[in-house]
């Protein structure tokens, strides 16, 4: 299962819409993410930053706390100009500009990133 | 890391930010638009291109008014506030929709007209909709409202049902005075620049601008005065 942490309800469209073919999970703020993943560990995360309440960072730090959400991988895709090199100490595996991405990148990532993770990263 | 990322606030990194998500938005529509075979999903993305775009253009347009307000250009004259929160709900209302929101009116004044600005007033409503579609969860519609207040006064509010404010926040804007987008920039899409809009605009037409800080929501508002012309509407 992918979760989607994204507050802004377009771009959630969006993404059921461009991932409809794989099982999602949406969240609107990055606190009810943190409390789903406490029961439950996704095969990847997709993270805005900019969030309403706690800020993706949040969610990044707290899934960095556990060993078992520390291994998934984490898709960031953001308006925020973001550092990648330094994202990665934070288990992210790609980031996305949403003023530049391209769909099939963005795909292509998704599918990469969850072949990774089933055959152990 | 993030104290890196969010150092650059500044009224208009959050101005730049804010009108960026549309756009993006748009952008990632249109190529998606390209790949649709289904003619009903195609229409619905071309929808939803529009509606984003109308958002974004008029955020611009209120900006433009806001660096047009020393020139007086906005004269005061007596408004019907029901009709200007039904333009604006009809105009919002496929927007809400594509938020999986829902917009509706309460009428609980009487048909009387306010002292202010048409243009500037719709443009406060819209602003404190945008807010409320950001800001309200799904299970409740938001709500237009617009009651007598101490009987000299209108009110004109937007309650959405959703996280309580921070009170940090509440304090800095409750008065009635924001003072430049960054302040109340929560979260991005529209409250930071929308409501710095709104806080512009009512202080321009001399109405009180304030909010109401609900267990489940907040209501934005403005107070416009009564004015002594009957409505014939």
């Amino acid at each position: 299962m992918i979760a989607i942490v994204e507050d802004d309800r377009g771009w959630e469209d969006y993404y059921r819409q461009l991932l409809a073919d794989y099982d999602l999970k949406c969240f609107h703020d990055g606190l009810a993410a943190v409390q789903w993943m406490d029961q439950t560990v996704p095969e990847l995360v997709i993270l805005d930053i900019l969030l309403t309440g706690p800020t993706g960072f949040a969610v990044l730090n707290e899934m960095q706390s556990y060993p078992e959400l520390a291994k998934v991988p984490v898709i960031v895709v953001s308006s925020v100009a973001l550092p990648e090199d330094e994202l990665v100490k934070y288990g992210v595996w790609a980031v996305f500009d949403k003023g530049d991405m391209m769909p099939q990148d963005l795909l292509k990532s998704v599918q990469t990133a969850l072949e990774r993770g089933r055959n152990g990263r | 890391m993030e104290s890196e990322v969010f150092s650059a606030n500044s009224s208009t990194v959050v101005v730049a930010h804010e009108l960026k998500a549309p756009l993006s938005l748009m952008r990632q529509l249109a190529l998606s638009l390209e790949l649709e075979q289904d003619i009903d999903r195609a229409h619905q993305i071309s929808e939803k291109i529009v509606a984003t775009s109308d958002r974004a253009i008029r955020q611009v347009n209120d900006l433009t008014k806001i660096a047009r307000l020393d020139e007086a250009l906005f004269e005061m004259e007596p408004v019907n506030p029901r009709m200007v929160c039904d333009d604006v709900v009809n105009e919002l209302w496929r927007l809400f929709r594509f938020n999986h929101r829902e917009l509706r009116i309460e009428y609980r004044n009487k048909k009387r007209l306010v002292v202010g600005n048409r243009q500037l007033l719709y443009s406060v409503v819209y602003n404190f909709c945008l807010n409320a579609m950001s800001y309200g969860g799904e299970e409740l519609p938001s709500i237009v409202s617009v009651s007598d207040k101490y009987g000299t006064k209108i009110r004109i509010a937007v309650r959405d049902f959703g996280p309580a404010i921070p009170t940090k926040i509440w304090r800095e804007i409750k008065d009635g005075f924001v003072k430049q987008p960054v302040e109340i920039a929560m979260r991005p899409g529209s409250s930071g620049l929308g409501l710095y809009i709104a806080a512009k605009f009512t202080n321009y037409m001399q109405g009180d601008f304030g909010l109401i800080r609900h267990r489940d929501g907040t209501s934005f508002y403005i107070d416009l005065p009564v004015s002594g012309q009957l409505s014939l509407v």
